[in-house]
């Protein structure tokens, strides 16, 4: 009998030529909470859907209580007693919670129909314990995001898992549901459950686990004892390498207020945000995943106008209702997920990259193509864009020079303001640096640069200002990044709301 | 690849390749158009060769083209417009009793058309700001315009209408179809339209990525509308060549099944029913294969009822042509040849992957033949033995897994 | 009582009795026994059809293929019932049961395994189906004299009172509707409609639960087109014309989402019988029969409004439950 309930060794997965999971190994023992960390795009969710049976590895082994197992599914890996909860959570809006929970094993009469009524109570019987005030009769929609992460415990819980699989579960959750998660995962560690806790917050982990294992760009970096292993030797291991090697020097001059945001809100996104931005500054908006940062700049940039509040643009006030408005204006943003909001991947990367200043090339009412292509390798070749040619569907190009498309699509027309939503997320290192190079260029021509980021390494390394949010409120602001610490960002980011009496 | 990464060259180097150019979805069109061209030529030739013939053919199909070309950005945007038809009949029965009236024509006109261009915009205007499915919308005004059609004419047809409306449907200008002259032109300026203004690219950048479209200061609700629009005078003009066609009469019951032809041409063109994907110029051909086909089925001695089987088939079968794409080659290969084995599924791309390389490098010169072959049948072998045995593992793990869970 | 009063069926329910107080104002004699079955029967097909529907509806697809599946097989029963006088009804019945299933499995297969777009994949089967009718039909009516009665009394014959029509449609209804809230198949249909991607993870097989929705569907619009002609003993190959479009109507009346996940049976039992007492004002006023058309398409568009402004109004309320934790 092996000492390990669950056990992978020199997992390969690739998505159409990308590795995601580069030979990475895992050893969870019984009965531990073991925490899974890295960065964004580390290849931490490709792994649990390769245990649970979303994915099979292109190659490696997976030891199940010392046995070679394949899992072909996710009803094969659940019959193992492996459950997960999900980052983004993978429930059924329009079903109640009752549903949800017995989806794929719901209890039946003797005649082959559902019993309902014993659901409920069963349903009952498991969320009374996490939370009270979660109806097992109300469409899963419905419910806050924080209350669907209790639904997916408690389906988690229903399975009798043997082996438990979260994944960032305490991103959107507030102190006191925190502390109510941590409370759970030790009650079910002692009854012999093994949990593999994945996230971001060293909280989490010294509060949690007693062993983590770090995965650094879909490699296997190593595994410690909780207690045998410095904060600053675990960043390390994540980061893996020094953080100021890993940004341009900054040569921008800072000018004056150029965009003020004068304490709006929107109703279930955020509440009294305030803060400005001077021409030539990168200010960092940063904050865990959920505090509503992205929220904040579709705000500014008219995808959603706030309910109350102001925004200023050179002093004066702005009414910005949509995009429209706000690219004529000169405020340009930059999508946080680009394979959704930023890119057309089907239609060649001229045309991405003009599609929102196509007006520029209309000559005698035609578009004048050739113009638009030129107009196109210029800005691709100024961010060293690898593509076959510039009619290649962006489809085609690796994450970081899809990025690179988007951004050439925001170079394409002057701006004054450039919001950047998580720009470099996962996207590889040079491709990184590549990127900040460019905004650093685009700060010294006296652009202002809102940056949202939740990567601490890179707010501390790129901004010159940091703005720190944590539900939906703005709760702390550093002037001086010299002096600031990621220890110092994360307290921020974590920090409970005082009660306004 | 050789070149630094600082200075790459992205300018399009394919020119114009005509291997490529004969095998596009447009040549293939032209091919079928060609091929029942023949069959008929040989199998009819005492009718196909009888002056008039063709003409007759065109001037018989043409009469939903103006639907065809308004379709084609419906579906371009990923909605679609059953009402079509029933926007047609309501425009012709306005011009219809306005003449009636005594109302100078070239107001009646005028007015059928713009009565058209309303309805286009109620679709429009249910479909981007209602954020209503365009199915269930246009099904429905469907059976509002063609109701309010059967409120105003009951039983009774309308027979006045200006009498250049029977020569679009009916005669020549030397030996080419007036109808085709127009249709031609009006198939030029949509071509225009779509792939020479910002105009049609705004269709293709909402039709393919909606909120792309949103954060690129497109907007998407006036794009559609204006769609929707353009559809609506399409169904005016339309209407023109439709009651030209009948000989100048309209009545409620005309017309049905109209948009099921508009939609099967812009379809069998290569335009995508998800939208954005698809050129002007297949639709336009694909107009004349139906017009031939329809005839020729007539000629064959089917009946216009069981053409209908023909027509729901070809529908079918374009569509699946165009969804049938790697993915799904894929899978099926998947389920058939690697036993749902994915691992077995990795290995074998693996090494057709490693075989291609190696073949590429063959081409390019580098090492001798013999010895890469060699190489790639040890490949293969590896592959195919690895695979057997990811087989039998796999059923081992099965059988396993069966006694395990037995209760 | 708050929920009570929110609730969509009550709003329904509502328009209900204030249509049949309007009807009873303009045609005193509606509510005998007779005229209600009467009513009834007439639209038992639609019934019929629009469970159907809404099984498709509910996984997020549509089926306009089914009045031409209605026909194509009414067209086959009619015809062999009428060349084959002895052969009892039952064959019959099961007959419809087996070609509608066939022309459902037909439509699944290219919708759940080839991928399809459901529209105009059932636009295809469509004219295929309609075309087929004529093809079997060649063209000829068949008129009451010569149907012949064990196939029509399927239809038409009671048990206490109550047409078996009426039956067939009531008990298909309850069968649907247990198997939809009741059993593990059922609710697969609902959970690919709210969801594919999670039906995915939780290991739902989607071109398999799709196939067997389509079947069902058929095999209400092969019992539809058997028991059709049997009511009306008319059969011909462009009867049930536009049906879908009515069943289509009655789903959306109910309060199913087009979108797909979102609907319950006893909705759609409501949304029949306002469908019903509307197709029957229309009957019972002269010169009313051509607004039929007008007036359904616009009860649709009206229907799918409201559904649209509730959803929103859903979630803006959604929304301000989760500002108060902000």
């Amino acid at each position: 009998m092996s000492d390990y309930i669950l056990e992978l060794k020199d997992v390969v997965k690739t998505f159409g030529g990308v590795r995601a999971l580069n030979g990475v190994h895992f050893q969870l023992k019984k009965g531990e909470i073991h925490a899974l960390m890295g960065e964004n795009g580390a290849g931490k969710s490709t792994f649990i859907k390769v245990i649970i049976g979303v994915h099979q590895p292109d190659s490696g082994t997976m030891l199940l209580e010392g046995e070679r197992v394949t899992f072909r599914n996710t009803a094969d890996s659940a019959k193992e007693g492996i459950a997960a909860i999900y980052q983004h959570v993978t429930s059924f809006p329009d079903l109640t919670v009752t549903e949800n929970i017995f989806m794929g094993q719901e209890i039946k009469n003797k005649f082959g129909f559902y019993d309902w009524g014993a659901m409920r109570k069963r349903a009952k019987e498991l969320i009374e314990p996490l939370s009270k005030e979660i109806d097992v009769n109300k469409p899963m929609g419905t419910l806050s995001v924080a209350a669907q992460q209790l639904v997916e415990i408690a389906k988690a819980l229903s399975r009798d898992a043997r082996i438990l699989i979260m994944d960032e579960p305490t991103a959107s959750l507030t102190r006191n549901e925190c502390l109510q998660l941590y409370r759970i995962a030790k009650d079910l560690r002692d009854k012999g459950v093994s949990i593999i806790f994945i996230t971001h917050r060293f909280e989490d982990m010294y509060e949690l686990a007693s062993r983590v294992t770090v995965f650094r760009d879909s490699t296997y970096v190593g595994t410690w004892d909780v207690d045998g292993i410095t904060n600053q030797a675990l960043v390390k291991a994540m980061v893996g390498r020094e953080l100021t090697a890993m940004y341009p020097e900054k040569t921008a001059k800072i000018g004056d207020v150029i965009l003020e945001v004068n304490d709006i809100s929107k109703e279930g996104y955020f509440k009294n945000v305030s803060f400005n931005v001077r021409r030539g500054e990168i200010l960092a908006l940063t904050g865990l995943v959920g505090a509503g940062r992205t929220e904040v700049c579709q705000n500014i940039y008219g995808i959603m106008t706030p309910d109350t509040g102001s925004i200023r643009l050179e002093g004066k006030e702005v009414h910005i209702k949509s995009p429209i408005d706000a690219l004529k204006l000169g405020i340009g943003l930059l999508p946080e997920n680009r394979q959704t909001e930023g890119l057309v991947n089907e239609l060649p990367i001229y045309q991405n990259v003009s599609s929102a200043t196509m007006n520029q090339f209309v000559k005698g009412g035609q578009l004048d193509v050739n113009a638009e292509m030129e107009n196109a390798i210029q800005l691709c070749k100024k961010i060293q864009l690898k593509a076959n040619d510039i009619t290649a569907p962006p489809s085609s190009l690796s994450g970081g020079n899809q990025q690179k498309v988007v951004v050439a699509k925001m170079l394409s027309s002057e701006q004054k303001v450039l919001i950047m939503d998580e720009p470099t997320k996962g996207i590889d290192v040079g491709a990184k640096y590549s990127i900040y190079e460019i905004m650093n260029e685009l700060a010294c021509r006296g652009y202002a640069i809102i940056m949202v980021s939740s990567e601490m390494p890179e707010v501390l390394g790129v901004a010159d200002r940091i703005v720190v949010m944590k539900g939906g409120r703005v709760t702390a602001e550093f002037d001086d990044v010299k002096s600031t610490t990621q220890e110092m960002i994360l307290e921020a980011s974590l920090k409970e709301r005082r009660e306004t009496a | 690849m050789p070149g630094s990464n600082y200075d790459r060259d992205l300018t399009v180097k394919e020119g114009f390749v005509l291997s490529k150019f004969l095998v596009k979805w447009e040549m293939i069109l032209v091919y079928i158009l060609v091929f029942i061209n023949v069959i008929l030529a040989v199998f009819r030739h005492d009718l196909y060769f009888q002056s008039g013939t063709i003409q007759s053919i065109i001037n018989a199909g043409l009469d939903v083209s103006p639907l065809v070309l308004g379709m084609v950005f419906i579906l371009l945007l990923g909605d679609i417009d059953v009402s079509v038809a029933a926007q047609m009949i309501l425009g012709g029965m306005v011009t219809g009793l306005m003449m009636d009236a005594g109302i100078p024509w070239i107001i009646a006109v005028i007015c059928g058309i713009l009565i058209c261009m309303v309805c286009g915009a109620f679709n429009g205007f249910c479909v981007a700001f209602l954020k209503m499915p365009a199915v269930i919308t246009t099904i429905s005004t469907s059976m509002l315009y063609r109701g309010i059609v059967e409120i105003v004419l009951g039983e009774n047809s309308l027979k006045n209408f200006p009498k250049w409306y029977n020569k679009i449907g009916w005669s020549n200008i030397g030996p080419i179809p007036l109808s085709m002259i127009l249709f031609l032109i009006m198939g030029l300026i949509f071509c225009f339209i779509l792939h020479r203004t910002t105009f049609g690219r705004k269709v293709y950048i909402v039709g393919n990525n909606p909120t792309c479209a949103t954060y690129s200061g497109i907007s998407v609700t006036r794009v559609k509308m204006e769609v929707f629009i353009l559809m609506g005078f399409m169904a005016g003009i339309g209407s023109i060549f439709f009651i030209g066609r009948m000989g100048g009469g309209v009545s409620s019951s005309m017309g049905t099944g109209y948009e099921m032809t508009a939609i099967a041409c812009a379809v069998l063109g290569g335009v995508s029913t998800n939208g954005g994907k698809g050129k002007m110029y297949g639709p336009i051909i694909a107009t004349f294969i139906m017009a031939f086909l329809t005839y020729t089925l007539g000629l064959l001695g089917v009946d216009p009822n069981s053409k209908k089987i023909f027509t729901g088939v070809i529908l079918i079968i374009t569509i699946l042509i165009s969804t049938v794409n790697k993915q799904m080659i894929k899978d099926f290969k998947l389920r058939t040849r690697y036993h749902n084995n994915k691992n077995i599924e990795a290995l074998n791309d693996r090494t057709a992957e490693q075989i291609k390389e190696l073949k590429q490098q063959l081409k390019a010169g580098k090492g001798d033949a013999a010895s890469v072959n060699a190489k790639i049948a040890a490949l293969k072998k590896e592959c195919a033995e690895k695979s057997a045995q990811l087989w039998e593992e796999q059923k081992a793990d099965a059988q396993k897994a069966k006694e395990r869970y037995a209760k | 009582m708050k929920k009570v009063l929110s609730s969509r069926n009550t709003g329904l329910i509502l328009v209900l009795v204030i249509l049949l107080i309007l009807a009873k104002i303009l045609t005193p004699g509606l509510f005998s026994t007779y005229m209600i079955i009467n009513t009834l029967q007439n639209n038992a097909i639609y019934a019929l059809l629009a469970v159907g529907e809404f099984v498709i509806i509910l996984t997020g697809g549509i089926d306009i293929s089914i009045a031409s599946q209605l026909a194509f097989v009414g067209i086959i029963t009619t015809k062999l019932s009428c060349d084959n006088p002895g052969v009892p009804g039952i064959v019959f019945f099961l007959l419809a049961i087996v070609l509608g299933a066939l022309c459902g499995a037909l439509n699944g297969f290219l919708v759940g395994y080839l991928h399809m777009v459901p529209m105009i994949c059932t636009l295809g089967t469509m004219y295929i189906f309609r075309g087929l009718a004529f093809v079997v039909s060649g063209g000829e009516w068949w008129f009451a004299a010569k149907y012949v009665q064990s196939y029509r009394w399927w239809a038409i014959g009671k048990i206490a009172g109550i047409p078996m029509l009426i039956w067939w449609t009531v008990i298909i209804m309850i069968v649907i509707g247990l198997f939809l809230g009741y059993t593990a198949p059922g609710r697969r249909i609902y959970a690919i409609g709210t969801s594919r991607e999670s039906s995915a993870v939780a290991g739902i097989k989607e071109p398999t639960v799709t196939f067997y929705a389509y079947i069902i569907c058929g095999v209400l619009a092969g019992l539809a087109g058997m028991l059709n002609t049997a009511n009306y003993a008319i059969g011909y190959y462009g009867m049930a014309e536009g049906f879908e479009m009515t069943a289509i109507a009655i789903c959306v009346l109910g309060g199913t989402a087009i979108t797909g996940g979102k609907g319950r049976m006893d909705g759609v039992a409501i949304g029949v019988i306002i469908m019903a007492v509307i197709n029957s004002f229309i009957s019972m006023i002269p010169g009313m029969s051509v607004w039929q058309k007008a007036l359904q398409g616009a009860i649709i568009i009206v229907a799918v409004a409201i559904n649209y402004f509730t959803e929103r109004s859903a979630a803006k309320r959604a929304l301000k439950e989760r500002g108060a934790l902000i």
